[in-house]
């Protein structure tokens, strides 16, 4: 087997200049926590390995209406984050189910993304908070919603000669809530069952303005259950039209089965916490107005 | 672009490593440093027998590359005890016995050093989340709260004053 080369570059402009000329020969190594099970499996044999930690990729922000979360930021460095803890909940609620804290320092936001496990955790809460990303390359950035990034399992949007640079997160409107729910096969260490976050935004008069339900480990990519978000826009929240939308999610869910759990239970399990994540939502909006 | 000669400073010494960029850090400490006290248990970071600490992170050392640790600190558990005393979470692990086969010992030292680190005090819950990468067969969790809890005690009296000797977490 031929081993790569490794380089670490001092500058994000080296680095994108690195990709452009050598493409997918190249791969970033972020915390390495999928990428080095990869190697060892043959799935990937890159020519060139690009670790950005010298590059400032880790910085997390509040500016001009949005969080902005470098893609190098580790998982523990979002758990510890004071501002993402009150903006984002359910993205630290994400964090704390994660593996355990040895793979929490080194595994990051950007590599749980481009990695696209079906499974990834940190993807349902993202894209249930509209999340774009911004995806670099020599010639420019683009930013794109993190909900057109994948294409399938391990399969994604990316080019070769791009990386994925930050995420961001618009700052939600006021009565918004989101709750994030993990089935794994105990607290730590699990990869999920099935993952998912709600979220409820509400219009002034307490119709619900915007629904986001978004399904992990039930489908080929993470996945809006969108006629399930449309069975709530609209309308007033009540037990009934919860108990609606949460089939009508696991309609739309199309789970397989495989080590984990078999595709029927993932699809019954989806209904049941879909459910009980539009409640803790809702409740949440409740503890809110009553605290004024 | 250093590629086969990888420096870090491990337990306080400066050392090379002669490693190809395809190694991990675990195969480093054992073979190329004779450093066998991380174990590899599962080479795929689900044990957490590996576990050593990359500038005063618990990491798994079986799911870093060697050339991600170049130029970092690295401390593994034979770099606890000073002068051939135990670090006082050593001797609490010996007191309460925490181990049995001791095969996730090391890893679970350099968790538990890691939290006290930071948190001189930690409750249950804190530890139980602290050691949640680490799998014990044999012992299970409860001895080792106890002498995580043991182990905190014991620092906090001797940081306050004239306490018994041992080495405070960096
Ligand atoms: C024991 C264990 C437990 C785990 N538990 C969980 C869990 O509970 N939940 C979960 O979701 N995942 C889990 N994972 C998977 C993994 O830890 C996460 O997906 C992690 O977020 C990956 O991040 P990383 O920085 O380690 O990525 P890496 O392994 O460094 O990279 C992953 C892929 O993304 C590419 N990449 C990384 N960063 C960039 C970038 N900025 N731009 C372009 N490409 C990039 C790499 O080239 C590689 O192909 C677990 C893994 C292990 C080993
Ligand atoms: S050997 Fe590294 S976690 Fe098991
Ligand atoms: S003491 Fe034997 S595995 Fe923990």
């Amino acid at each position: 087997m031929s081993t790569p080369q490794y380089v670490a570059p001092e500058s994000l402009e080296d680095a994108l200049r690195i990709k452009s000329e050598s493409g997918a020969d190249a791969r970033l190594v972020a915390g390495g926590t999928d990428l080095i099970l990869r190697m060892r499996d043959r799935v990937f044999t890159p020519k060139l390995l690009l670790d950005l930690r010298r590059v400032p990729l880790t910085a997390i922000s509040c500016t001009a209406g949005e969080m902005r979360i470098g893609s190098y930021a580790t998982l523990s460095q979002i758990l510890a984050h004071d501002e993402i803890a009150n903006l984002f909940p359910a993205l630290v609620e994400a964090c704390r189910p994660f593996a355990g804290p040895p793979i929490r320092n080194r595994a990051t936001i950007g590599g749980n993304i481009v990695n696209a496990s079906p499974a990834a955790d940190l993807v349902p809460p993202l894209m249930a908070y509209d999340a774009n990303i911004v995806l670099s390359s020599i010639s420019g950035d683009r930013e794109l919603p993190l909900a057109e990034f994948f294409t399938g399992p391990g399969q994604t949007v990316i080019e070769p000669d791009e990386i994925l640079t930050e995420v961001r997160l618009p700052l939600m409107p006021p009565d918004s809530a989101a709750s994030f729910i993990k089935l794994g096969q105990r607290r730590s260490m699990a990869i999920s069952i099935v993952n998912l976050c709600t979220r409820l935004s509400l219009a002034a008069d307490g119709t619900v303005a915007t629904a986001r339900i978004v399904l992990g480990a039930v489908a080929p990519t993470p996945l809006r259950a969108v006629a399930a978000e449309a069975v709530l826009a609209g309308n007033d929240i009540t037990t009934a039209l919860l108990d609606e939308a949460a089939q009508q999610a696991s309609r739309e869910s199309m789970p397989i089965s495989d080590v984990r759990a078999s595709g029927s239970y993932r699809k019954r399990m989806t209904a049941v916490l879909v459910r009980r994540a539009l409640s803790a939502a809702w409740g949440e909006l409740g503890r809110n107005n009553s605290n004024g | 672009m250093a590629d086969r000669d990888i420096q870090m400073n491990v337990n306080g010494l400066a050392l090379k490593v002669n490693s190809g960029p395809g190694r991990t850090l675990l195969s480093a400490l054992r073979e190329d440093l004779g450093l066998i006290g991380a174990k590899d248990g599962c080479s795929q970071g689900d044990c957490g027998a590996c576990v050593v600490l990359l500038d005063g992170q618990a990491v798994n050392s079986c799911m870093v590359l060697a050339p991600q640790a170049q130029g970092r600190d690295i401390l593994t558990v034979e770099g606890l005890a000073e002068n051939g005393v135990l670090h006082p979470l050593q001797r609490a692990f010996g007191e309460t016995w925490a181990f049995q086969c001791g095969f996730c010992t090391p890893g679970m030292l350099m968790s538990c050093y890691a939290l006290l680190s930071s948190n001189d005090e930690p409750s249950r819950e804190e530890i139980l989340t602290a050691i949640s990468g680490n799998f014990c067969r044999c012992t299970g969790y409860q001895a080792v709260v106890k002498a995580v809890q043991q182990a905190a005690a014991e620092i906090r009296a001797s940081s306050s004053g004239d306490g018994e000797q041992g080495r405070a977490p960096a």
